[in-house]
């Protein structure tokens, strides 16, 4: 008895994840039109306690879409526009003298990092120093300054916008950083049906109104629960040997840091195309964002499936390509395209 | 019932494609086969597209995950026991393997009378005294095409003088029908063979005549070898493999290729290999044994030294010259220096090249009479 009464809250508990889901994609849509993908694994990333790397051309609404995001959660939300003058402080912030009561002392003075959602506008147009200082925030949930180690409250999310096209003065973000973001996704240019709805809602004078989700008080509270059922999402051996067995397959057999062990799965554009494949993280990515998209099914166990659509978006980024993809113009979409199948391939 | 050969190799080789590919599928159906309860619940994950329940399940059961959904999992999985009942997991009851067995049991069973039917009443081709050496055949349904000419012949044919005439008949309507598709087929082979051989030969490729039967009358083409006289009925005849015959007549000319000289029997149609009409009769080792070619031969091969100044002269050539193919011996000692002790070198076989029916014979210069005031200087000539 006692056993169908858990299964039956088990049960609402996944009903009620899948139905806050699509009401925050429901909430973002009243705003952002189209890039019904880019929604759901921007909410994906969320939920699965990671950050994610939004790249697109001007215009195609990167900053909009966080920004609906934080409205929308009901979250504290900040922004910072990357420049190429910006300092680590500016991020973090800093120790400040105040004067008070006739003393003046130290005080630490946070920076735009101490939030819950974070927007680092295009963050290739920032120094590699001060891209860096997101790397702690990031992985520890934690910002040190001058010694002192200072908490993020959770959730934390970082949402970075890349710029592909204006290069110029720009740099690129390390390998190590990129590694830290769970998925990319890509915004491409709407289709002409979306235009003219873009066009319709933007330039009318009525604004779309915007409902949170959560209450003020209990959207940090109700986020992390939903995120802590993620992580009760079980994986079979099979599947979890599946994921590595992809990334493995994203790695060249000519990489002088895999070892004496190869992948049994050769794809030729690999070994062609790519100088570094994806990392261990590379798998909690395929995974977590496999959990996700389980949850959304009603499922508490991850299919194969659900690893390969989520593999673009936790793999593509991780791929350091050579200079023959340049020159031949192979994208790395292409090539962890290329791995699932043959993956898929080896499975079946 | 019999099948047309060319029926017959393409139903063979189709056979063979279908044996073949449902092999292949016995082979992949048993390595599935090999069953293991982790991989049966994949399978019927995936028939039941149950998304991975099942084989979670069944991999995660053994030691309990320490999750909060492990009940919901169990719950959702069992609530779906419909779709992955056996009866629709695996609605056959037998493979799918054995429908090939049994087509092949139903085509058997449907052949299987007529073939001992025929066996009964007698085919066209009875073995006599149930000796293999002795055939009787009946000339109706025998399937007439020229020889190949890589085959030697292996059978004699003995029969009265009007069966001979019927069968060359048959083969004359033979010849006028083109011969069937396999003829055909063998003429087209030919003309290609001849056409790669002319171009590593450096000869202008052009068509080939067609491959001719012919009956030749071994008995009278000793002495007179009246190329084409058609012997009656009762005299020995022979067909021949057209492909060598181009070798032995001029361009245009549709003679047909001179008489064997020996005298086997009468009433023998002896099949002959146009190999050996092709062949330089020097190089047959006189088997067919024509005399005046081998001498033609011979003294194209004396005269071919002309470098000598001590074959120059003598008498005046009175045969004819020229030979209507040549040889080439290659008489290179074998020597494989990449192969190690021990191991046999290679052996070059030696070629025989038909010359081609465009071509004018290779004729080698005619001695002729030369005044003793001018061998000096001619001898000089060449020796310098």
């Amino acid at each position: 008895m006692s056993e169908a009464v858990a299964v039956t809250a088990e049960r609402a508990t996944i009903a009620d994840f899948a139905r806050v889901f699509r009401r925050i994609q429901a909430e973002v849509h009243k705003v952002i039109v189209g890039h019904e993908l880019a929604v759901e694994q921007l909410l994906s990333a969320l939920f699965a306690g990671g950050h994610v790397l939004i790249e697109g051309v001007p215009g195609t609404g990167k900053t909009t879409l966080v920004k609906v995001l934080g409205l929308v959660l009901n979250l504290s939300f900040n922004r910072i526009q990357f420049t190429v003058d910006l300092m680590p402080a500016d991020i973090t912030g800093t120790r400040v003298i105040l004067s008070g009561d006739g003393r003046r002392e130290f005080t630490f003075q946070p920076g735009p990092i101490f939030c819950h959602l974070l927007l680092g506008d295009e963050i290739n147009r920032a120094t590699p120093k001060t891209q860096s200082a997101l790397l702690e925030a990031m992985a520890e949930l934690q910002v040190t300054v001058s010694g002192t180690t200072y908490p993020l409250a959770p959730p934390y999310f970082v949402m970075a916008t890349l710029n592909p096209i204006e290069m110029e003065g720009t740099y690129p973000l390390p390998e190590a950083q990129l590694d830290r973001f769970l998925l990319k996704v890509r915004l491409g240019y709407p289709a002409e049906r979306e235009l003219v709805r873009i066009i319709s809602s933007t330039t009318g004078p009525d604004e779309a109104g915007i409902e949170p989700v959560f209450a003020a008080g209990e959207a940090a509270h109700r986020i992390e629960e939903l995120k802590r059922l993620v992580r009760e999402v079980m994986v079979a051996p099979a599947i979890e040997q599946y994921a590595a067995r992809m990334v493995r397959a994203t790695q060249p057999d000519n990489a002088r840091i895999l070892g004496d062990e190869r992948s049994p799965v050769k794809v030729d554009a690999v070994n062609r195309y790519v100088s570094f494949g994806a990392s261990p993280r590379g798998a909690q990515a395929l995974i977590l964002g496999a959990k996700v998209r389980a949850m959304l099914d009603a499922r508490a166990n991850i299919a194969y499936e659900d690893i390969e659509e989520v593999a673009a978006a936790a793999l593509e980024h991780r791929l350091m390509l050579n200079y023959a993809a340049h020159s031949d113009s192979v994208d790395a979409s292409a090539i962890v395209d290329q791995v699932v199948r043959a993956v898929r391939a080896a499975r079946d | 019932m019999y099948l047309d050969p060319l029926v017959f190799l393409a139903t063979g080789v189709a056979f063979a494609l279908i044996a073949l590919a449902g092999s292949a599928t016995a082979v992949r159906s048993a390595w599935r086969g090999r069953m293991t309860p982790m991989r049966a619940a994949a399978i019927a994950d995936q028939r039941a597209d149950l998304k991975g329940r099942l084989a979670t399940v069944y991999a995660l059961a053994p030691n309990l995950p320490n999750s909060s959904l492990w009940p919901y999992l169990i719950e959702d999985t069992y609530g779906a026991r419909n779709s992955f009942e056996p009866s629709r997991i695996e609605p056959r009851w037998l493979s799918q393997s054995v429908y090939a067995l049994l087509a092949a049991l139903v085509l058997a069973a449907v052949l299987l009378p007529r073939v001992i039917a025929e066996r009964l009443g007698g085919g066209a081709i009875t073995a006599q005294g149930g000796s293999p050496d002795a055939i009787t055949a009946d000339i109706n349904d025998l399937d007439i095409r020229p020889a190949d000419p890589a085959l030697a012949p292996n059978a004699e044919i003995y029969a009265d003088a009007a069966t001979l005439q019927r069968l060359q008949e048959r083969m004359a309507q033979e010849q006028a029908a083109g011969g069937g598709a396999l003829s055909k087929l063998m003429d087209r082979a030919r003309s290609l063979a001849g056409a790669l051989q002319g171009k590593i030969d450096g000869r202008p490729s052009g068509p080939q005549p067609p491959v001719r039967m012919h009956l030749t009358d071994r008995g009278s083409a000793n002495g007179s070898g009246a190329p084409g006289s058609n012997k009656p009925p009762g005299n020995q005849a022979k067909t021949d493999g057209g492909g060598a015959d181009t070798g032995n007549n001029p361009p245009g000319s549709n003679q047909p290729p001179p008489m064997e000289a020996s005298s086997p029997p009468d009433d023998e149609l002896a099949g002959k290999s146009g190999s050996q009409q092709g062949m330089n009769p020097a190089d047959s080792k006189g088997a067919d044994g024509d005399s005046s070619v081998a001498s033609g031969s011979a003294q194209g091969a004396s005269h071919g030294s002309g470098s000598d100044p001590s074959d120059l002269f003598g008498d005046p050539s009175a045969q004819r010259l020229g030979n209507d193919s040549f040889k080439i011996a290659i008489d290179a000692e074998p020597s494989d220096e990449a192969s190690g002790p021990g191991t046999p070198g290679y052996l070059p076989p030696k070629v025989r090249v038909a010359i081609n029916p465009q071509q004018y014979p290779d004729e080698p210069l005619a001695r002729a009479l030369v005044p003793p005031a001018d061998q000096m200087t001619i001898k000089r000539v060449f020796e310098r």
